[in-house]
């Protein structure tokens, strides 16, 4: 494992534990082979985990999950209804491009949410950007995000955000990091002792003296060349970087990464291939990668997908969509308790629309942050609420979500 | 004087001197000097002259006209684009779509316009008003957004320099009605519900709050003030019909650029914090007497005072300094060389007491101005153009510009700058730049300046001075620029 290389000491150490657990588990898995169970984490005392994905611009949830029993479907989406879906049940589809995703499925892996949203209507790029990362309901009223109110909330020592500022999401948690990956040559020895002579009377520096020192020894030094670069910030670079951390014992238990404005289709946006289809292809390979670079690790983890609003339900006169309220929300990993879709579906008929254009929130999406908080920090809803971290409105049409 | 204050002065209204140069004698009249006239602005060479191995076609444009003729070529090829996505494979119509509108329309648009940003900020005559236009232009943002409104933002940011030397109000009144920002925040949607052209179905566009809300809340009063959400709807109404005009044919001899159209425009008289607007003879007057009034509420003069004052003093700047901005601006009515100069003298008295840890941009000029560095050189002429590009070092540092994500601007707060990934690659772009001085055969005469600035600008406390005069590290070139710039006395100014 060349990767060890480039941990410190005490992560090498509880990487040799994991060694032997990862030998144990294999041994496991082959008395009840059909990949990891759902249920593995579950019975596991092993450390939970959330990685959160950011989707910017507005998903179109209608061709990401197509509602292929719904009639009028075809109807108000002439060019760019999505045919040759991948099946989840008798209503809804998987866009052929999320194929891994797919394989989660059929695993017991993947839920889905359907008709979901914010309680916030606006329409607004920046305000709902803003919302989906604060959880208050009301723009730029927050200056910490719903997680890192939580992680605070939970006591949790750590998340990564492979990102380079700090996303709003997790603010309001001072363990909370960020990571990218980077093409410029590590610091040397001598510059990181300099650094750290330098910063230590500065009360503002000092704190990251030692993170900097960790995230520069061992590495190599020579520039990253363009092409591994490129791959290293592709999706699935992104998601190798956030798991090699993630899946260590030691490592952060939250995750982000951001996937920034790809899904504002306004026009063109195609259907099995296509503007949206290529968001949805990146998505799938950051899905697959993470899933992969876990190892064991994934039956501890939930994948959460955020994204600001959906789009209209018809198409409009640009073969796009425009701006809109409900969308899709993806749960992916071993902590996914059943393959579900979970919708309290309406109906495509104007009169069911939002304000007859798009496609409604039916379900608070609030409340499927809610449950993923619980399972993954041990919040109930009403401590959430009750300490000021998450707002929501509770729906039955959750019910067992993540198994609890 | 002390040496470390007057220079962490010349860091924080402008971008410091070079270390072979000599700091201010009088370092508040050094600074208003630069706030009275208007410096010219272009892409520069170290001698201050126009760049001249540019390619022929390019050059800022200034003149409205121009501006909008090449927002039109772009909506042109955006258009001609979608009629090439219907036949061409996937793989082709994205090389298509690199080829004709994002090397012409984004990429070479936007090193045009940072570049001349940042060479001008390097090598113009007035470095301090640079740092104020900064300020405005991140005020006022008009970042790239999702309307291809790329060619705009250049134009638009540049067209706030005059007003600099002029009346808030006039400043604002530009802002708000500049194609620019009427596109950037859909303003040029925004229709009345009652207009003639939604009453006659000419359009399905209705209200958008976009600029209304941005005109109370980021430019003017801030939520602070206490308006309500009917105070941005009365607000959202008045700036109805305000658009850009782009030559088309079905407006030939139209005036291009700001346009107000009467049959977008919700007739009637709107209501803003308990004030009625009314259109009687004049319907666009509405709009001049909201931002009058906007421009000297006096929670705008609070709002700006403290935004001035956390940009360039401090994140909690003291009390005194917001008091004697604010005090500026009430008793000038607004008049911004007098507001720039209460900010100077702010700047200065309180120097000691306050500290910024600056945005990556400016923190990057300051190092260039300190150890007289240029910025990268290389014209992004192709997506493969090899070598250092100045937006994207910038990039790598946290602040791609122009692309700002979201129009409350790039933060201001010392705190949202201090990362470990932020931190992280400051030092290793110091490390870059020392590689590339050395190779460029420019290491000794840099490192005279890398001394001289140890010894001039740095604290006495700060272990960095006595650092730099060990000859082996000196002897080091990477680990002179880290263990001198990388000082938490110039790491904050």
């Amino acid at each position: 494992m060349d990767r060890m290389s480039g941990q410190p000491e005490f992560a090498v150490e509880l990487m040799m534990k994991r060694r032997s657990f990862l030998q144990q588990s294999a041994a496991l898995a082959s008395l009840s082979f059909a990949g990891f169970p759902s249920a593995w984490g579950q019975g596991q005392a092993g450390k939970t985990r959330l990685l959160v994905v950011l989707l910017r611009g507005g998903m179109d949830g209608l061709t990401a999950v197509p509602p292929v029993g719904d009639a009028q479907y075809n109807t108000i989406r002439p060019q760019i209804a999505v045919q040759n879906t991948l099946r989840l049940t008798a209503d809804f589809g998987l866009h052929p491009k999320l194929e891994a995703m797919h394989s989660m499925w059929q695993a017991g892996q993947l839920a889905v949410v359907h008709s979901t949203g914010f309680q916030y209507t606006g329409r607004s790029h920046f305000e709902g950007q803003d919302i989906m990362q604060t959880g208050v309901m009301k723009p730029y009223a927050s200056s910490s995000g719903w997680i890192g109110r939580a992680m605070e909330q939970a006591k949790i020592d750590s998340g990564v955000a492979i990102s380079i500022p700090m996303p709003l999401i997790l603010r309001g948690h001072d363990k909370a990091t960020t990571q990218f990956p980077n093409w410029m040559p590590t610091l040397r020895d001598q510059d990181l002792n300099a650094v750290v002579n330098m910063w230590s009377a500065d009360p503002a520096l000092s704190p990251y003296s030692e993170v900097i020192r960790e995230a520069n020894l061992g590495k190599a030094q020579g520039n990253m060349n363009n092409q591994s670069f490129q791959d290293a910030r592709s999706m699935r670079g992104l998601a190798r970087t956030a798991a090699a951390s993630m899946r260590l014992e030691s490592g952060p238990q939250v995750g982000l990464i951001d996937m920034t404005h790809g899904f504002d289709t306004h026009a063109s946006q195609g259907a099995e291939q296509g503007s949206h289809a290529d968001k949805l292809r990146d998505l799938d390979q950051l899905m697959a990668t993470f899933r992969t670079e876990m190892g064991e690790q994934w039956a501890n983890t939930v994948v959460l997908t955020i994204t600001e609003f959906g789009r209209t339900a018809a198409e409009n006169g640009t073969n796009g969509t425009d701006h809109g309220v409900g969308s899709c929300c993806f749960l992916a990993g071993g902590l996914v308790t059943q393959a579900k879709v979970y919708s309290d579906w309406q109906g495509l008929a104007k009169s069911a629309l939002f304000e007859e254009r798009d496609l409604p929130t039916t379900i608070d999406v609030s409340a499927v942050y809610a449950k993923v908080l619980e399972r993954v920090f041990g919040l109930s809803a009403k401590t959430l609420v009750s300490s000021g971290v998450l707002e929501h409105k509770a729906s039955s049409a959750l019910n067992g979500l993540l198994g609890v | 004087m002390n040496s470390s204050l007057v220079s962490k002065f010349t860091r924080r209204v402008a971008f410091g001197v070079p270390g072979d140069k000599a700091l201010p004698d009088d370092p508040v009249a050094w600074a208003n000097a630069q706030l009275a006239v208007l410096p010219p602005m272009d892409i520069l060479e170290s001698d201050g002259t126009r760049r001249k191995d540019l390619p022929a076609d390019m050059r800022l444009l200034w003149e409205m006209d121009d501006v909008m003729h090449a927002f039109e070529q772009h909506q042109r090829a955006e258009r001609l684009s979608f009629e090439k996505a219907k036949e061409l494979s996937t793989e082709d119509y994205q090389e298509y779509r690199e080829r004709n509108i994002f090397t012409p329309f984004s990429r070479l648009e936007h090193w045009k316009e940072v570049q001349a940003r940042e060479t001008t900020a390097l090598y113009g005559q007035a470095p301090v008003f640079e740092r104020f236009w900064h300020f405005w232009t991140n005020h006022f943002m008009v970042a790239p957004g999702n309307q291809n409104n790329d060619t705009l933002v250049g134009p638009y940011q540049r067209s706030l320099r005059p007003f600099m030397l002029g009346n808030f109000r006039e400043m604002l009144w530009h802002a708000v009605t500049h194609p620019g920002m009427l596109v950037y925040l859909d303003n040029n949607r925004n229709t009345g519900p009652n207009s003639k052209a939604a009453r006659q179905k000419w359009t399905k566009d209705s209200i958008n709050e976009n600029l209304g809300r941005e005109l109370l809340e980021l430019f003017t009063l801030s939520p602070k003030a206490g308006y309500t959400q009917k105070d941005v709807e009365g607000a959202t109404l008045i700036l109805t019909g305000w658009r850009d005009m782009k030559p088309d044919k079905w407006h030939k001899g139209q005036k291009l650029g700001t346009h107000f159209d009467f049959d977008r425009h919700e007739p009637g008289s709107q209501e803003v914090l308990g004030k009625k607007y009314t259109a009687y003879f004049r319907p666009s007057g509405k709009l001049e007497d909201l931002v009058t009034d906007l421009a000297q509420h006096p929670a705008t003069a609070e709002h700006l005072a403290t935004k001035l004052c956390v940009y360039f003093l401090d994140d909690a700047p003291p009390a005194a300094a917001i008091a004697s901005v604010k005090a500026a601006f009430i008793s000038s009515q607004g008049d911004l060389p007098t507001v720039h100069r209460a900010v100077i003298q702010a700047c200065w008295t309180h120097i000691e007491s306050t500290r910024k840890f600056v945005s990556p941009e400016t923190w990057l000029l300051q190092v260039l101005t300190l150890t007289g560095t240029e910025p990268p050189r290389n014209i992004p002429l192709t997506k493969g153009t090899p070598g250092l590009k100045t937006p994207f070092l910038l990039g790598d540092l946290g602040q791609e510009l122009p692309r700002c994500p979201q129009p409350n601007g790039w933060p201001i707060r010392s705190t949202d700058w201090i990362s470990k990934e932020m931190l992280d690659r400051r030092l290793r772009v110091l490390g870059v730049l020392a590689e590339a001085s050395r190779r460029g055969g420019k290491g000794q005469q840099t490192m005279r300046r890398i001394v001289a600035v140890s010894q001039r600008d740095v604290a006495s406390g700060d272990p960095t001075a006595q650092l730099l005069l060990k000859p082996e590290v000196q002897a080091d070139t990477r680990l002179a620029w880290i263990a001198c710039l990388a000082s938490p006395s110039l790491l904050w100014s």
